[in-house]
């Protein structure tokens, strides 16, 4: 197995300092750490989305630091997926135009054939017959969901995601996580930004930022239903040694 | 997905979507309009003036003629392509009926002619030539709205009838401000009416192409030919031409640069605004990886898409209202031919106010290329301030404010009694003018001893005109037009120096000054006439430059005692002033009744009349530009107010929902609201009519002085600055903030704490 994402002595203001990781391909990673310690400015400055000071972060061979906004943008288009918090999605066009919104950006001449590729994404996250409503008129739960269908589009090797059940309840959280479960059994690597110690514990890997720097990591190995318990219990007490 | 982002978009923001609209077509419609109007105007003058062959150089004279020695200059010259002798014969207005209606209180010099043979001809409607049978007359078509005349009514010169046969076309006497009217009667008709008018001569040349017009009339002068009246060029005639209705053109199109002003402002500000909204929906797009410039291209077909429904709406809108406002101009002259180039520079026009809107909201949306997307998304930073938009409800307002205001002052000045004195006319309350009679200075001294001797009036002066020679610098003779008497009494505006004051000083109109290259304090040689063909020279010190447009612009001034000699008086005017104003009615009526059945050239007239005969058609148009720029601008200030306060109570929504929560009624909120618009709109009205009134003077002096006013300043109506033009303003702005504050009632207490 190959590493897809090499982070070396990244920084960015006071916040991230010298900070170096590395993600193998296929991996399901966990940010953690207080309010203010960094995570999301970490998931930022990794993706792309911010400059970082110093440092170099490689997706692949790509470094991504020195490229500029316009090639950061085509990088994040054709190899990362995104997933926030808030579902960030355009009023103005229904669920599935949204979803296949960025695809058809990319490869406006494959529209047909995009649509039944964002149809089919639904359907398998259990959205698929509200394709056409309005994103005012599904559950957090359901645009979320539609956010990770977004997100998977264009086949990324990566997705980014930043707290995507923060704003969800326990229900639609779970339903949100085994989404990302499944994609990544599919081989698609997730970072992902969380609060949720229950949600960081399904994931392989869990790093702990505190004050810009990665304070500790716990192996937990890929995640399967028969040792839910004993991860849960094992990132409990290791987060309580962290001082979470 | 891009149509129907758009499309769903407009959906969710009517409001703006239309406004935007509204903005990018008025912007293209009035600038259309200008250069539509302006075509049409141009076109038709031009097509009117080839039509009708105008004469290059025309000298008006009165008295005596030698035809040969004019034909002996004319053959001997190069650059002469033809030349013939009109003959105009002056009517006394007293005497003219047409219609029912009498001239007598007509200000012009009305008169008859016949057709000419070789060029300025007389022509119809469909720009034929026109030949009278006998007993029929053709009558100015500018007369045809005053008087309401229709073919078959009846002309009458004393007991003679004539029946009006149709209108003509004159192109050079067409505008009110040319002060001669022609009518056109066949060739018998005029010698039997000739005993009841005086007759004069228009000595009129058409040049080859290229000739140095000026060098012409020098020639003409040297050669010491007739030169008894006004001397006329084509470029003088077209201008006249083309004052009445272009003082209205520049209006639209002074209102259509501070429209587009106003929409290149707005259509910022709610862009601004739109961004702010979109700020998480922009970010979104970045995130996941489309390009600046495909967001930007984004958000840039929507403008490009409202740019061209409005471009279109603007030029169709534009070419139905040139409709009624260019009546005059067709009715004056003519057809403007082939309107297919006319109609191509108001699109290329109209296009071009769009591009210059969608520079702007190209530059406007450049701002969020500036920002990262984690800025955006998670509101790390702002598309520059936050705007204040109560900032540009003040600055349209101002701008409105100023829109309404200079063309009510222009108006306001034009039609107020000083202004002829910015015109060459001395302000009073009654003038007299005695021309085309036997001996005009005898006819003048009679009126003038009989004026003083009467009870009723206050003061007046008796001014004689005669024609002087004088030598330029460069040894070339000039014809100057002397107007001698007592000019402290009634005194035109000077734009530099004084009247002439003292023996041996002499004032110079504008167009003098600039073609002797003379200025004030100069002193110039003008030759006196002793009679019997001798002359001696009079040192005179230029006093100082008034501006002038009556005959022809180039006049002089200077006392009775600096040229006490023998030159013929070629007309001459009392101004006069009465003791009680209210009596001038019927004082004018009285004496009009005395002098017409005396027939002998007198016109007695009230200042205010003259300046309605002479101005009203520039008045009536300025009128009509006036109602469209307050209809826009309240139209404008309306929409603008409608759409920003919307916008600031969109914005303010959560915090009045919370203010709600704790217990504010609606009408506590809406009060807030008011009084922070009034602290926006009450400066920008002052602001408004400071602009309207001082830089818009510096403005309007532009305009005006192409119509040969000088040195211009505003006489405004304070009542219509100070009352009328805030009001109307505060009418819309009460409207659109009422309509706006609606909202407030529907914003409920419980939105702020779901919103948290």
């Amino acid at each position: 197995m190959s590493e897809i994402l090499k982070v070396r002595n990244l920084s960015k203001g006071n916040i991230l300092k010298k900070i170096s990781f590395e993600m193998q391909e296929g991996e399901m990673i966990a940010i953690m750490g207080p309010s203010g310690s960094g995570k999301s400015t970490l998931l930022y400055n990794v993706s792309g989305m911010d400059q970082a000071d110093e440092g170099e972060v490689l997706l692949g061979s790509t470094e991504i630091v020195s490229l500029s906004e316009d090639e950061k943008a085509r990088l994040r288009l054709s190899k990362m997926g995104f997933v926030f918090q808030q579902m960030n999605v355009l009023a103005n066009l229904n669920l599935i135009d949204n979803i296949v919104l960025p695809a058809v950006h990319a490869n406006k001449k494959q529209k047909r054939e995009l649509y039944q590729r964002a149809q089919a994404l639904m359907d398998d996250f259990h959205i698929g017959d509200l394709a056409e409503r309005r994103v005012n008129e599904v559950s957090g739960g359901e645009l979320q969901r539609a956010c990770i269908c977004r997100s998977m589009m264009m086949k990324p090797e990566i997705i980014f995601a930043d707290e995507p059940t923060g704003a969800l309840n326990q229900a639609a959280a779970t339903d949100v996580i085994e989404a990302f479960l499944k994609i990544n059994r599919e081989g698609t690597s997730v970072l992902m930004v969380t609060h949720d110690s229950k949600v960081a514990g399904m994931c392989e890997r869990i790093l702990y930022i505190l004050d810009g720097e990665i304070k500790g990591e716990l192996k937990l190995g890929k995640y399967t239903q028969d040792d839910a318990k004993e991860r849960e219990k094992r990132t409990s007490r290791w987060l309580n040694e962290m001082g979470w | 997905m891009k149509k129907r982002l758009i499309l769903n978009d407009f959906k969710a923001n009517k409001l703006v979507t239309i406004s935007t609209c509204i903005f990018m077509a008025a912007s293209a419609m009035l600038l259309g309009l200008s250069i539509l109007l302006f075509g049409s105007l141009s076109s038709s003058i031009d097509s009117l003036m080839e039509e009708a062959q105008t004469p290059d150089f025309l000298q008006m004279h009165t008295g005596k003629i030698d035809e040969e020695r004019i034909a002996f200059f004319s053959e001997n010259r190069s650059d002469v392509e033809a030349m013939q002798i009109s003959r105009f014969l002056n009517l006394q207005n007293s005497q003219l009926t047409i219609g029912g209606n009498s001239l007598i209180n007509n200000m012009q010099d009305n008169g008859l002619c016949t057709q000419n043979h070789s060029f300025d001809f007389l022509i119809d409607a469909e720009n034929n030539k026109i030949k009278p049978n006998p007993g029929e007359v053709y009558v100015p078509v500018c007369y045809k709205t005053e008087y309401g005349l229709e073919t078959g009514d009846v002309m009458q010169i004393g007991t003679e009838k004539l029946s009006v046969a149709g209108f003509l076309r004159d192109s050079q006497m067409n505008s009110m401000m040319a002060s001669s009217k022609r009518f056109l009667v066949n060739e018998a008709d005029y010698e039997r009416l000739w005993p009841l008018g005086s007759e004069e001569y228009l000595i009129e040349f058409k040049l080859k192409e290229g000739s140095d017009i000026n060098a012409f009339a020098t020639a003409y002068e040297d050669a010491d030919l007739p030169g008894n009246g006004p001397t006329i060029t084509y470029s003088l005639i077209k201008m006249m031409n083309a004052l009445s209705d272009g003082m209205m053109i520049l209006v639209i199109l002074l209102a259509s640069a501070v429209v587009l002003f106003i929409s290149i402002l707005c259509i910022r500000y709610m862009i601004l605004t739109q961004l702010e909204k979109d700020k998480r929906e922009i970010g979104m797009l970045k995130a996941v990886g489309i390009s600046r410039k495909d967001i930007r291209s984004l958000y840039f077909s929507k403008y490009l898409l409202l740019s061209a429904i409005g471009g279109v709406v603007g030029v169709t809108a534009a070419a139905i209202v040139a409709g009624p406002l260019g009546t005059q101009i067709r009715e004056l002259y003519g057809d403007a031919g082939n309107m297919s180039l006319i109609y191509a520079l108001m699109i290329l026009g109209s296009l071009a106010v769009e591009g210059i809107i969608l520079l702007s909201v190209y530059r406007t949306l450049g701002k969020m290329e500036k920002m990262s997307a984690v800025q955006v998304l998670y509101g790390h930073g702002d598309f520059g301030k936050k705007k204040n938009l109560y900032l540009p409800i003040g600055i349209i307002t101002a701008a409105a404010v100023f829109m309404i205001l200079v063309p009510w002052n222009i108006e306001s000045t034009i039609s107020a009694p000083e202004f002829v004195t910015y015109m060459g006319i001395g302000e009073s309350q009654i003038r007299i003018d005695i021309r085309q009679t036997e001996n005009v200075e005898v006819s003048a001294n009679a009126v003038a001893k009989e004026i003083e001797q009467d009870d009723q009036v206050l003061d007046y002066a008796l001014m004689h005109t005669g024609s002087y020679k004088t030598v330029l610098p460069d040894g070339t003779s000039y014809n100057l037009m002397i107007e001698k008497g007592d000019h402290s009494r009634f005194p035109v505006r000077y734009i530099e120096g004084r009247y002439p004051d003292n023996v041996g000083e002499i004032a110079l109109s504008i167009l003098n000054s600039k073609e002797m290259n003379v200025n004030a304090g100069d002193t110039i040689l003008v030759y006196k006439d002793l009679g019997d063909n001798l002359a001696a020279p009079v040192s005179c010190k230029v006093s100082g430059i008034y501006s002038d447009i009556t005959n022809g612009g180039k006049t002089a001034k200077a006392r009775f005692d600096t040229f006490d000699d023998k030159a013929p008086v070629m007309w001459s005017i009392i101004y006069l002033s009465l003791k009680d104003e209210n009596h001038a009615d019927t004082w004018v009526k009285d004496y009009q009744a005395k002098y017409s059945s005396l027939n002998d050239g007198i016109k007695v007239a009230k200042i205010a009349d003259y300046i309605t005969g002479t101005y009203g058609q520039t008045i009536r148009n300025i009128q009509k530009a006036a109602v469209m720029s307050v209809i826009s601008a309240c139209l404008i200030l309306f929409v603008v107010m409608l759409l920003l306060l919307r916008l600031v109570i969109w914005r303010e929504r959560n915090d009045s929902s919370l203010k709600k929560a704790l217990g504010f009624t609606s009408a506590d909120i809406k009060e807030a609201y008011l009084k922070k618009t009034s602290k926006y709109l009450l400066p920008g009205i002052a602001v408004g009519i400071f602009a309207g009134i001082v830089p818009g003077q510096g403005l309007a002096g532009v305009l005006l002085s192409s119509m040969g006013a000088y040195g211009f300043h505003f006489i405004i109506n304070p009542i219509a600055v100070f009352v009328i033009a805030p009001a109307v303003i505060i009418v819309a702005a009460a409207l659109a903030t009422w309509v706006s504050l609606k909202e407030v009632g529907r914003i409920y207490a419980y939105e702020c704490l779901r919103a948290s």
